[in-house]
């Protein structure tokens, strides 16, 4: 690290200075479970990125069908243990999550599923983070009538599972919307999560004197709300979307997985499941399962490092060690 | 003690709230594509026939008539009849069958997440910062990540066909075995069954081979669900634990020579699980909307896959009841566990 710093440029000392300076900066990046957690969100995102430019989804979304070898384990399996629907061998890093059952490569299907997961995952993330955000602020500074008819309706959607509203609501969309059906639903499952949280962070923070010291000065509520309130409730927001982001992601494949989602052929990672779930676990192919699955959890695992080390070092009381 | 009053707010409450459900809940469905009276008559019947169901069924009052008439029904508990997958039974009476089913599973699960949860939580606040607590942390966090979706079927996969040990789906092998529902759920029936058998022909291993059956289809769904409510259960443990020990009565139990152990069990533990009481019941409730998954893949007939299957085949009446016991649930588990609360920190109700 001292080394790198002491390499690099000017600027880079900066940075690297003013991270180390932020107490909530060093806290989470001394956490080595949140730094792994870090490593892999940007490492699935940049695999998201990646299939996106560089791979043609049609090319694998084509069927293989004709070409040799057409069902395959993957090739390091089929070395080892033999196995898969054919007799042809491959070598050892062909094919290395094998191939499905329409014989198309698994793995880029894989990559390309990131893309899937980190572009749906956001726009679920980001408008629920948007709207509840809006909601928990606007409730918490008008209070009154305006906070009771926001919050209450808030009681209302969260009196459901939240799986269980999701598929309740996606019944309202027409299926030619395929996975955009599950963002709506699911947007609207995780908004009042947002709102109660920031309600209760923005309340914490209109407690604070700076607040009646702006409105003294005679600062509007948009000045009030938007320089005062949104900054100083940031934190709390930061770790509910990416505590959120990880749940978000399961319960797309989740939708996906019981067919109200993706629609049929595309290689988002949920759908991908449940057709080899259905499909190839019976007659011994977990390959088909098994990478989308891999690939699915170790995204969700990200999240939630990086969600749970961003609480711990936003908690002073987890500071101090035990004596 | 809760105070009665304490109660009593609560549930008054909960009408609000239980008026909102049932009011988004019919919105839902007023806005679902498709017409009800073509479900139920099918795709081939005559556009006579139809019109016919759909007078019947009052299709074509305006909206605030249908609402009125679906808000007295619901406070009634009657929840309509099936149009297509028990057609013209009463839905309560499905519900009642299968909640039992749903709700079985989901008592296992929650009992293996407990017994494994809390020591796992424990064990990593004690040891703050060791290995063990990373492990436990990640494993933890693992639990959590890992879909039921997949680790259900690579489960089965593993134990059911590769080893052969247990069942790969169902709730009993269906045909060896017939049960009479008592209490609907299968463990208790069937070893009621042997129990009554043994009264009346003395005992054999035998007149257990059908509870024994239900067990083993039991373990793998129930260990899926508790690995996952294990999870959340250590966390939270964890975290209010090493919250606790930090307390100054645990350093006063200390130095008046008390025994580490004791201690964090008598002072630390029984503070430390107030919260952990709390995560209990929530997870409870969602472990209900997550039978929906854990049905599917394991094959289980509950009320998660009757739900799932209502909405493929547009049963609305069975999905509006359905929905409408979920969410009367969850709000009934979550009220439970607000009262626990308060009894176990009396802060709480002022």
């Amino acid at each position: 690290m001292s080394t790198e710093t002491e390499m690099g440029s000017g600027r880079t000392r900066g940075v690297f200075d003013r991270l180390r300076a932020s107490p909530f900066l060093s806290d989470l990046l001394s956490n080595r479970l949140a730094l792994a957690g870090l490593v892999i969100v940007f490492g699935m995102t940049a695999i998201a990125i990646a299939a996106k430019l560089f791979l043609d989804l049609e090319a694998i979304s084509l069927t293989q069908f004709g070409v040799n070898p057409p069902r395959q384990a993957p090739g390091w399996w089929a070395e080892l243990f033999g196995g898969g629907a054919t007799t042809t061998t491959v070598g050892l890093l062909e094919y290395p999550f094998g191939t499905d059952g329409q014989a198309r490569d698994i793995f880029p299907r894989v990559l390309y599923g990131a893309w899937y997961a980190m572009l749906y995952g956001t726009i679920t993330v980001g408008i629920s983070t948007v709207a509840g955000v809006g909601l928990g602020i606007v409730a918490a500074y008008f209070g009154d009538l305006t906070d009771n008819v926001v919050m209450r309706t808030m009681d209302v959607l969260l009196a459901f599972p939240s799986l269980l509203l999701a598929l309740a609501l996606v019944a309202i969309f027409p299926d030619g919307l395929g996975l955009w059906r599950a963002v709506a639903a699911l947007t609207l499952v995780y908004t009042p999560r947002f709102a109660r949280v920031i309600r209760g962070a923005a309340l914490a923070v209109l407690e604070d004197e700076y607040v009646d010291a702006t409105v003294a000065l005679g600062a509007t509520d948009p000045r009030v709300i938007v320089r005062h309130i949104l900054p100083n409730c940031l934190a709390p927001i930061t770790v509910q979307s990416t505590l959120n982001f990880g749940l978000a992601i399961i319960d797309l494949a989740a939708l996906s997985f019981l067919g109200f989602g993706a629609p049929t052929g595309t290689p988002s990672w949920g759908l991908m499941l449940s057709n080899g779930v259905e499909q190839g676990l019976l007659t011994g192919q977990w390959w088909w399962s098994f990478f989308p699955g891999l690939f699915l959890a170790i995204t969700v695992l990200g999240f939630n490092l990086l969600g749970d080390g961003m609480r711990d070092a936003l908690d002073p009381r987890m500071r101090e060690a035990l004596d | 003690m809760v105070s009665l009053r304490f109660i009593a707010k609560r549930l008054l409450l909960l009408v609000p709230v239980l008026f909102g459900v049932a009011t988004l809940v019919f919105a839902i469905l007023q806005l679902s594509p498709g017409n009800p009276a073509r479900a139920i008559a099918g795709q081939r019947a005559s556009e006579e026939f139809v019109r016919q169901i759909e007078r019947e069924l009052g299709l074509n009052d305006p909206v605030w008539v249908q609402y009125g008439r679906f808000l007295v029904d619901t406070v009634q508990f009657d929840l309509g009849d099936s149009y297509t997958i028990q057609r013209d039974t009463p839905v309560r009476t499905i519900l009642v069958n299968k909640l039992p089913i749903t709700l079985e599973l989901a008592l296992y699960g929650q009992l293996i997440g407990i017994l494994l949860g809390i020591p796992f939580g424990i064990i990593s606040a004690v040891k703050q910062d060791t290995i063990t607590d990373h492990l436990t942390r990640v494993g933890a966090l693992s639990g959590i990540s890992i879909p039921i979706f997949w680790s259900g079927p690579l489960v089965i996969f593993l134990f059911a066909q590769i080893l052969g040990w247990l069942p790969t789906s169902g709730r009993i092998d269906a045909q060896r075995f017939v049960i009479e529902p008592i209490t609907g759920l299968i463990t208790v029936d069937t070893f009621v069954q042997g129990i009554q058998a043994t009264l009346a022909g003395g005992f054999a291993v035998s007149h257990f081979g059908a509870f024994f059956s239900a067990v083993s289809h039991m373990i793998l769904p129930a260990a899926t669900i508790g690995i996952y409510s294990m999870a959340l259960i250590s966390r939270m443990m964890r975290s209010s634990m090493l919250e606790v020990i930090r307390q100054d009565y645990i350093r006063t139990a200390r130095a008046k020579g008390q025994g580490a152990k004791i201690t964090l069990l008598k002072h630390g533990l029984r503070n430390a699980l107030i919260p952990v009481i709390t995560v209990i019941g929530i997870q409870f409730g969602s472990l209900l909307g997550g039978a929906v998954l854990t049905e599917t893949v394991f094959g289980i007939g509950g009320i998660g896959t009757l739900l799932v299957e209502a909405i493929k085949v547009g049963d609305y009446p069975v999905v509006q009841g359905t929905v409408l016991v979920f969410a009367f649930l969850f709000t009934l588990v979550n009220l439970g566990v607000d009262i626990t609360y308060s009894a176990l920190d009396p802060r709480i109700q002022q």
